[in-house]
C-alpha cells in the first residue's frame, strides 16, 4: 500500500510515536489530523489501547473504539524495540523524522536507549517530547501514576463538582482519560512550536529540542487565575472542597427529558428567568438584586427548592432556547446522543463520516477549530496492526 | 525601548491579542511562554474585567496578574476611527491576531478576516466564540459551565445515580485557550509551507467536546449512551478516591492481580485480599460498591499522604487528592519550578504557575509579570509603528490612546 496523502497544515512533517498511553497518542492524533505523517510504533501484539474498550456488543474484545478514536490518520508499524534489529529500524526512521513523541516512564527510556540524552546524541535535529505524570526527574514510583491519580494530584478532582459535599469522593472527570487529553494538547502545542523553530535553524546546526511535559502541571496550569491568587496570598487556600467555587445559584437541574444548566449572576438574568417562568408568586419574595447583593447560602437553597419543580416539568431544548432569547444563560446538558443532532454541531460539520473496515461508516468527532486554508479532515481511519510494515520495515 | 531577547521556539512571531477574561488571554499567555511577542490591545474605557475583579487598582488586579505574564500592553480606544486605524497599522506588523470578543464585534470594527487580509495578506486570525463564529446558535454567548454542559463533558461527570453536576464550574476556559494556541501554531506551519495565512474559527463548546471525543466515538460505534459514572473504570478495580483521616482523600487505581494483592498487604487486609467476591477483575467490578465501602473503612483512620507513599512503594498507583492548600505548599512543584517567580510592579516579585513544559535548549524566558495598562505604548507606537513622540502625545491627549 502506498502512503496516504495527508494535505494539511503539517504537510511534509514526519512524527514517530512510541507513546503507548492516551496522553501521547492524543498528541500524535492532533498532529496527524493536521496532516503530519505520524508513524505509530506498536509492540508485537499491538498497542495497549487496542485491547481497551468500549467494544461493540457483538465484538467484545475485538476492535477497540478507543484505539479507533486515538489513531486516525496514523500509520502503524510493528517493532520489537527490545530486539536490536527493531531498535535499528527505529533509528533509521528517527534519522528522517522531525519529531518523536513518547509517554513512558524514565526506566523504559533507559531500557530502550530513548532517554533525552541518548536521543539528542543520536539525532541532534530531532524534536523529542516525553509526556509523564509528574515530569522528568520524578521518583520512579510516581511515574506509574494513572489518570485518576493525576487529576487528584492536580486538584481538579478534589474540587469537582462545584459545591462538592465533604462526604462524597473527588471525581475523576469525564471518561477515563480527561487529564491525558489535556496533556496531549500541551504536548502537541510544544512539539509544533519546536518544529517551527526547527524550520528556522540552518541545516548545519542541530535544531533539536527536548520537551518535558508534566501532566500534573498541566492540570495546575488550567486553574491559573484561581490558584495563583492563593499562591500570591491574595486569596486564602484551604482544605475546603469548595475552594475553587464562585458561589451563587448556578448549577444543573433535572428536567423532564434530561438535565439543564442554569448560569445566573446578575439582576438581568433574574429578570429574564422570572419572565421565562411567567412571574410566579414565589419569585416576588426575592429582592430584585439578590444575585449581586443578597446571595446568601439560605437564599440559594430556597431558590433551588422553589425552582426545581418548575424545571422538572420543562423539556430541555424548548425551554433553553426561550431562555437564550431572554438573555439567560440556560443551556441543555447534552448527552453523547444529543450532540450529533445539535444544529450547531451539524452546521459546523463537527462530525465526519469515515469508513472503517470493521465499524463500517461511522461518525467521527473531529476538531474544534475550522481552518479556512488547511481544514482538518480524517483521511484514513486508525490503521490495522502493522498496516505499513512492508513499506516501513517492521517485524 | 527594545524588548528583552527571551528566546524560545516562537521567537520572532508577533501576536496581537484583542481578548478579555480568561480563554483568549490564556492563548496569549501560552504563546508568550513559547517566546512569541504578544501585544494585548487594551483601553481604559473598555477594560478587561480581569483588571477590575478583586480590587480597585487596575494595575494590580489579582486575576489579571495570574494570567498575563510576559504579555505586552498597549492602549487604544477601538470605539474611535483613529483608534481602529492604529490597530490596522499594528495588524500590518503582526503574524497572528486573536480575539474572543462578542460575535460580530470584530467585523463591525472592520477587523474581520477579509479586512485584515487586505492589510496583511498572510495574516493568521483566530477567533474564539462559545459556538464559533456563525451558524444557527452563533448568536448565543455563555460562560465556561455552559460550554461544558453543551459539549457533552458535563453530563459525564457526577456521582453515580445523581444529577450530573459536571466538573468544577471553573473548568473550561483555560482548555479553550490552549486549544486556540495549538491551532494558531499549526497555521504558522501552513504559512511556512505555502505562504498563505488563514482564518481559524474556534468553538469553545467543541473544544470541550474534544475532551470527550472517545466517549462520543464509542457511542457512534456501539449506540450505547455513556452515562455519568463517578469514578468507575471498566478496566481497573478498585478505582476511586477513598476517605482517609481528617477528611482527606486518596486516589487508588488497581489494574492487575499483583497490584490487588499489594493493596491488601499494605492495608493489612488479608481477609479482603482472600475474599472470593474480589478474586478477579470481573468479580471486583461486579462487587465494586461493596469493595469501595470496605476500602473506605480500611483507609478511614490513615493519613492520606503516608498511605499513598506506602502504596506507591508497593507498586500500587496512588496519590493524595490535593486541596488548594496542598497545591500551594507542594514542595515538589516548587522544587521543579512548576511555580516560579516573575517581576511585579507593586511588590517586586510574584509567584506564578509556570508553563507545564520544560524545553532544552532554548526554553523561552518567563520573567516579567503581567503588564501595567499601556506599559508598552512607547515600544509599540514609536518603535514598531514608527510614530514620532509628538504624535503619540497628541493621541494620548485626545484619548485615542486611552
Amino acid at each position: 500500500m502506498t502512503g496516504v496523502t495527508t494535505p494539511g497544515a503539517l504537510s511534509g512533517i514526519t512524527i514517530i510515536e512510541v507513546a503507548e498511553r492516551p496522553a501521547g497518542e492524543y498528541a500524535g492524533k492532533l498532529l496527524a489530523d493536521f496532516g503530519a505523517e505520524v508513524i505509530k510504533i506498536e509492540r508485537v501484539g499491538g498497542a495497549p489501547t487496542r485491547h481497551m474498550g468500549p467494544f461493540r456488543a457483538d465484538d467484545i474484545g475485538g476492535e477497540s473504539t478507543l484505539f479507533g478514536y486515538l489513531n486516525t490518520n496514523k500509520k502503524s508499524l510493528v517493532l520489537d524495540l527490545a530486539n536490536p534489529a527493531g531498535r535499528a529500524t527505529l533509528d533509521k526512521l528517527l534519522a528522517r523524522a522531525n519529531a518523536l513523541i513518547d509517554d513512558h516512564d524514565e526506566a523504559w527510556g533507559t531500557e530502550h536507549s530513548l532517554t533525552s540524552t541518548a536521543v539528542a546524541a543520536a539525532h541532534p535535529k530531532l524534536v523529542h517530547c516525553i509526556v509523564t505524570p509528574f515530569g522528568q526527574g520524578a521518583p520512579p514510583e510516581w511515574q506509574k501514576a494513572r489518570p485518576i491519580n493525576v487529576i487528584n494530584a492536580g486538584g481538579w478532582a478534589y474540587h469537582s463538582p462545584s459545591e462538592a459535599a465533604p462526604d462524597k469522593p473527588p471525581l475523576k472527570g469525564a471518561g477515563r482519560f480527561l487529564p491525558d487529553y489535556e496533556s496531549g494538547i500541551d504536548a502537541a502545542i510544544c512539539v509544533l512550536a519546536s518544529l517551527h523553530r526547527q524550520r528556522g535553524v540552518p541545516k548545519e546546526k542541530s535544531g533539536g529540542q527536548f520537551i518535558d511535559i508534566s501532566e500534573v502541571e498541566v492540570q495546575v496550569n488550567r486553574i491559573d487565575c484561581v490558584l495563583d491568587r492563593m499562591l500570591a496570598g491574595e486569596a486564602e487556600p484551604g482544605p475546603e472542597r469548595t475552594a475553587y467555587d464562585m458561589g451563587g445559584p448556578s448549577t444543573s437541574f433535572a428536567c423532564k427529558d434530561g438535565h439543564l444548566y442554569l448560569f445566573m449572576t446578575t439582576q438581568l438574568h433574574w429578570q429574564g428567568l422570572c419572565t421565562l417562568m411567567g412571574d410566579p408568586a414565589w419569585a416576588k419574595e426575592f429582592p430584585t438584586d439578590w444575585l449581586e447583593f443578597h446571595c446568601t447560602r439560605e437564599r440559594v437553597d430556597d431558590f433551588r427548592e422553589k425552582i426545581r419543580p418548575w424545571i422538572a416539568s420543562q423539556e430541555k431544548l424548548p425551554i433553553t432556547e426561550a431562555a437564550q432569547k431572554l438573555g439567560l444563560a440556560m443551556v441543555p446538558v447534552n448527552t453523547a446522543a444529543d450532540i450529533p443532532m445539535n444544529e450547531q454541531f451539524v452546521h459546523r460539520g463537527f462530525f465526519q463520516e469515515v469508513a472503517h473496515p470493521v465499524f463500517g461508516s461511522v461518525a467521527y468527532p473531529t476538531v474544534p477549530y475550522k481552518l479556512s486554508a488547511s481544514p482538518v479532515r480524517i483521511a484514513s481511519p486508525a490503521p490495522a496492526l502493522g498496516a505499513y510494515d512492508a513499506e516501513l520495515g517492521g517485524v | 525601548m527594545p524588548q528583552p531577547d527571551r528566546g524560545g521556539p516562537l521567537a520572532g512571531i508577533r501576536v496581537l491579542e484583542i481578548t478579555k477574561v480568561w480563554a483568549g488571554p490564556y492563548t496569549g499567555k501560552y504563546l508568550a511562554a513559547l517566546g512569541a511577542e504578544v501585544i494585548k490591545v487594551e483601553s481604559a474605557s473598555n477594560i478587561d474585567e480581569m483588571r477590575a475583579y478583586g480590587g480597585v487598582d487596575i494595575n494590580s488586579a489579582p486575576y489579571f496578574l495570574s494570567i498575563n505574564q510576559e504579555v505586552l500592553s498597549i492602549q487604544v480606544n477601538m470605539k474611535t476611527d483613529e483608534g481602529l486605524e492604529l490597530v490596522r497599522q499594528m495588524v500590518a506588523k503582526t503574524d497572528i491576531v486573536i480575539d474572543n470578543i462578542r460575535p460580530g464585534a470584530m467585523e463591525r470594527s472592520h477587523l474581520g478576516y477579509e479586512d485584515l487580509k487586505k492589510i496583511k495578506p498572510d495574516v493568521i486570525q483566530c477567533s474564539i466564540k462559545m459556538w464559533g463564529n456563525e451558524g444557527p446558535l452563533g448568536y448565543q454567548t455563555g460562560y465556561a459551565p455552559c460550554f461544558a454542559a453543551l459539549s457533552g463533558l458535563g453530563f459525564l461527570v457526577g456521582h453515580e445515580g445523581e444529577t450530573p453536576r459536571g466538573m468544577n464550574m471553573r473548568y473550561g476556559d483555560s482548555t479553550v485557550g490552549a486549544t486556540a494556541a495549538l491551532a494558531c501554531i499549526a497555521a504558522l506551519h501552513h504559512r511556512e509551507n505555502t505562504g498563505e495565512g488563514q482564518f481559524i474559527d474556534l468553538s469553545a463548546v467543541e473544544a470541550m467536546t474534544s475532551l470527550v471525543g472517545d466517549s462520543l466515538f464509542a457511542y457512534s460505534v456501539t449506540g450505547e449512551v455513556p452515562q455519568p459514572d463517578g469514578n468507575f473504570h471498566p478496566e481497573m478495580c478498585p478505582h476511586g478516591a477513598y476517605t482517609c483521616a481528617d477528611g482527606e482523600w486518596i486516589s487508588i487505581a488497581v489494574a492487575d492481580e499483583g497490584e490487588w494483592q499489594a493493596l491488601g498487604k499494605i492495608l493489612e487486609a488479608d481477609a479482603l485480599a482472600a475474599d472470593p467476591r474480589y478474586a478477579s477483575l470481573s468479580l471486583r467490578l461486579e462487587n465494586r460498591h461493596a469493595l469501595d465501602e470496605a476500602l473506605n473503612t480500611l483507609c478511614f483512620a490513615q493519613d492520606a499522604s503516608h498511605l499513598a507513599d506506602r502504596l506507591r512503594s508497593a507498586g500500587v498507583p496512588a496519590f493524595r487528592s490535593q486541596s488548594s492548600l496542598d497545591l500551594c505548599s507542594d514542595a515538589y512543584l516548587w522544587g521543579r519550578q512548576g511555580y516560579r517567580m516573575v517581576s511585579d510592579h507593586k511588590t517586586g516579585t510574584r509567584p506564578i504557575i509556570g508553563p507545564p513544559w520544560r524545553m532544552h535548549p532554548d526554553m523561552a524566558k518567563v520573567e516579567r509579570g503581567a503588564p501595567l495598562l499601556g506599559e508598552h505604548n512607547d515600544y509599540v507606537y514609536r518603535e514598531i509603528l514608527g510614530l514620532p513622540r509628538e504624535r503619540l502625545d497628541d493621541l494620548i491627549a485626545r484619548k485615542i490612546v486611552d
